[in-house]
């Protein structure tokens, strides 16, 4: 058990000049289960395999405990990695796969045989062990892919999407696995991920990376509710948040007819440089219907409506053509997504008027994307 | 594709109409093809046990007698043993040593970034293309300073570098083409370099090694212009030469039965050999690796 610790590394690939990671800092708790979320390219399997050892860290350091593991060879390292495609050796059985590090290691045979027995017993492996990979199901493999990791009894698991390649319903299984698993064995973890659901159901504390540069570290919760700035704010939550640019007067946020009105501080945090507008941001289960008129409320065109049973989705576009141009969602630019009740959800076509509910907007600067004050 | 029936599972594959006349002619080809090259294995294997008087009365028919006397006498009077026993120690010794040699060339040229490497590579590719034509004199040289020429010593090192610009070739794109989290695998999991390479790259490579082995095989075992040009001396023989001598050296007096069954000895064992290969050479790569 030992914590993880990256102190402004940086990687940069040869032949480019923009880092992959830029001064990651980042502090991983003993026995966490930390996420690290973003776009592809983001940086975040670089983060990972820098880490792992099996990338070169250009400048700062990585510990390992107290341990400065920065020159230290993957194999020294004491750490055990999950590969995206599992990574398994072909020729080699199920018990041999998962028992080859302990081997290389010189222990016994008889405790190997132990240690892996009792893996393959917690992964409901056990009548698999003389199979060789390709005779098992993705599932299968995606387990023995993590039995290798578990009978090292590391410092550090490394898990590099190991989900992303099951199908939907066997993900959503074996992430609770994983994460039940984890908290068992209370071994210090780093998970990689572009799912934001993967990511806040399975984290303890979730970073999210974009182009190399950390956003944002916290709990599910403060990631959810605080985002601090508008890309974390558009990429955690599912439908992504509605965001958009608009004007503001009179103390308060124009969009398109509804006044919403800020506060005094967040007033005082607007500067020069956002030219009179500020970003908002509202999710899509933050909003209820209204009748027209109301105070504060915008009216929505109907072009599609989502039913999933326990929700309903309503995507449109808003009324007023201006602050519609300024806003979007996670269906694209223009496009506003609201929840509805399910039971009885408006028609396509029809004409629908929200209101946002209340502290349940996100401020940004529109010309910083951060968080403003409220 | 019918509607009408009801048990699909039981229903027989109809080829289309246009299909037939193809089919027909795709196996009367096959057909012809199969003949044109068994045929003369036959004809040898049923000539090498008959007498020289048989083979001229008779060349279709059976021998009278199935007698082994032709291949004792190839074996022991013509020394076709010796050479047999030469051949196996030089193409074996070749072969461990192109395999061994090759596959490790072809895996550092492979999968490790260093100065110089693609250079390295193409002199390699290089090789593959000079002609042995050319070189049959300057090795004779070499062999000769080396105090090698017309030894076995000689003539496996001179296979062992004819073979290796192949053998490299061919492993190098394999090599390539195995998955790199396996060897990130193999790293995390504490393999040095080594024991990366032999346990679990190499196994890997089985299908690749077991090609090129075959194909380096047939070419050694077949190899005639180096061993008459590198490999005079007659104790040391090779089989290609012992075969060209039945034809060569004794003229009119040629024992046809004898050079049939040096023949048919010469053969079997690259029959064996592919036999022996072919579950390999169709093997699949890395299935099971990933997903």
């Amino acid at each position: 058990m030992a914590t993880v610790t990256y102190d402004h590394a940086s990687r940069i690939y040869p032949g480019t000049e923009r880092p992959a990671v830029d001064a990651l800092n980042l502090e991983v708790e003993d026995g966490e289960f930390l996420v690290l979320v973003g776009p592809s390219g983001c940086g975040k399997s670089t983060s990972l395999r820098m880490l792992a050892g099996l990338e070169d860290v250009n400048s700062g350091r990585i510990l390992i405990g107290d341990r400065d593991v920065t020159d230290v060879q993957p194999k020294d390292r004491d750490i055990a990695m999950v590969f995206q495609n599992y990574a398994l050796y072909p020729h080699m059985s199920v018990a041999d796969n998962m028992g080859f590090a302990l081997k290389i290691a010189g222990k016994p045979k008889a405790e190997i045989r132990q240690r892996v027995e009792e893996a393959a017993k917690i992964l409901d492996l056990s009548e698999y062990l003389d199979r060789k990979p390709k005779a098992l199901s993705g599932g299968q493999r995606q387990r023995v892919a993590m039995g290798r990791a578990i009978v090292r009894q590391p410092q550090v698991f490394l898990m590099d999407e190991p989900l992303s390649n099951l199908d939907a319903k066997l993900r959503v299984q074996t992430r609770t696995q994983i994460a039940s698993l984890q908290r068992r064995l209370g071994v210090t973890t780093v998970y990689v991920t572009h799912d934001q659901t993967e990511a806040l159901t399975m984290g303890d504390r979730i970073c999210v990376l974009k182009d190399g540069v950390l956003q944002q570290v916290g709990t599910p919760r403060d990631m959810y509710d605080t985002p601090q700035n508008v890309f974390v704010a558009g990429f955690i939550g599912s439908p992504a948040m509605n965001l958009g640019s608009f004007k503001v007067a009179d103390g308060k946020a124009n969009l398109g007819g509804a006044h919403i009105p800020l506060t005094r501080t967040t007033l005082d945090a607007i500067t020069d440089e956002d030219k009179g507008e500020i970003t908002l941001g509202f999710r899509p289960e933050a909003t209820h219907l209204v009748s027209e008129g109301t105070e504060a409320s915008f009216g929505i065109r109907v072009n599609l409506v989502e039913e999933l049973g326990s929700d309903a989705f309503v995507y449109g576009e808003m009324l007023d053509k201006e602050a519609s141009e300024h806003i979007s969602s996670g269906a694209g630019d223009a496009q506003v997504i609201v929840r509805v009740e399910p039971r009885n959800p408006p028609m396509k076509g029809d004409t629908v008027y929200i209101q946002i509910e209340d502290g349940q907007k996100h401020l940004f600067s529109s010309a910083t994307g951060q968080r403003l004050p409220e | 594709m019918s509607a009408t029936t009801t048990r699909p599972q039981t229903r027989k594959v109809v080829p289309a109409k246009g299909d037939r006349p193809v089919a027909v002619a795709s196996h009367g080809a096959l057909v012809l093809w199969c003949v044109l090259v068994i045929a003369p294995m036959l004809w040898t294997l049923l000539s090498s046990f008959k007498t020289s008087g048989e083979i001229f009365a008779s060349p279709f028919g059976l021998p009278a007698e199935w007698s082994f006397t032709n291949y004792a006498n190839a074996w022991v009077d013509s020394g076709l043993g010796d050479a047999f026993i030469n051949t196996v120690i030089v193409v074996g010794t070749a072969l461990v040593l192109v395999m061994l040699l090759g596959s490790m060339c072809a895996y550092v040229l492979g999968r490790f970034e260093f100065f110089g490497r693609r250079a390295i590579y193409y002199l390699m590719l290089a090789g593959l293309t000079f002609p042995v034509f050319l070189a049959i004199v300057p090795l004779f040289f070499v062999l000769q300073n080396l105090g090698l020429l017309g030894t076995l010593p000689g003539l496996i090192v001179t296979y062992v570098s004819f073979a290796l610009p192949f053998t490299v070739f061919f492993l190098y794109s394999f090599f390539r083409g195995l998955p790199v989290e396996i060897s990130e695998a193999a790293a995390i999991d504490g393999a040095g370099e080594w024991r990366t390479f032999f346990q679990v790259m190499l196994p890997m490579a089985r299908p690749g090694m077991a090609s090129v082995a075959i194909f380096n095989f047939l070419g050694l075992w077949n190899q005639f212009l180096l061993p008459v040009a590198l490999n005079t001396d007659r104790d040391n023989w090779v089989l290609a030469q012992v075969l060209a001598s039945f034809i060569s050296s004794a003229g009119y007096a040629v024992d046809f039965g004898a050079m049939f069954a040096a023949a048919v000895v010469t053969i079997v064992p690259v029959l064996v050999a592919y036999i022996v290969f072919q579950r390999q050479l169709q093997g699949s790569v890395s299935q099971g690796t990933m997903k």
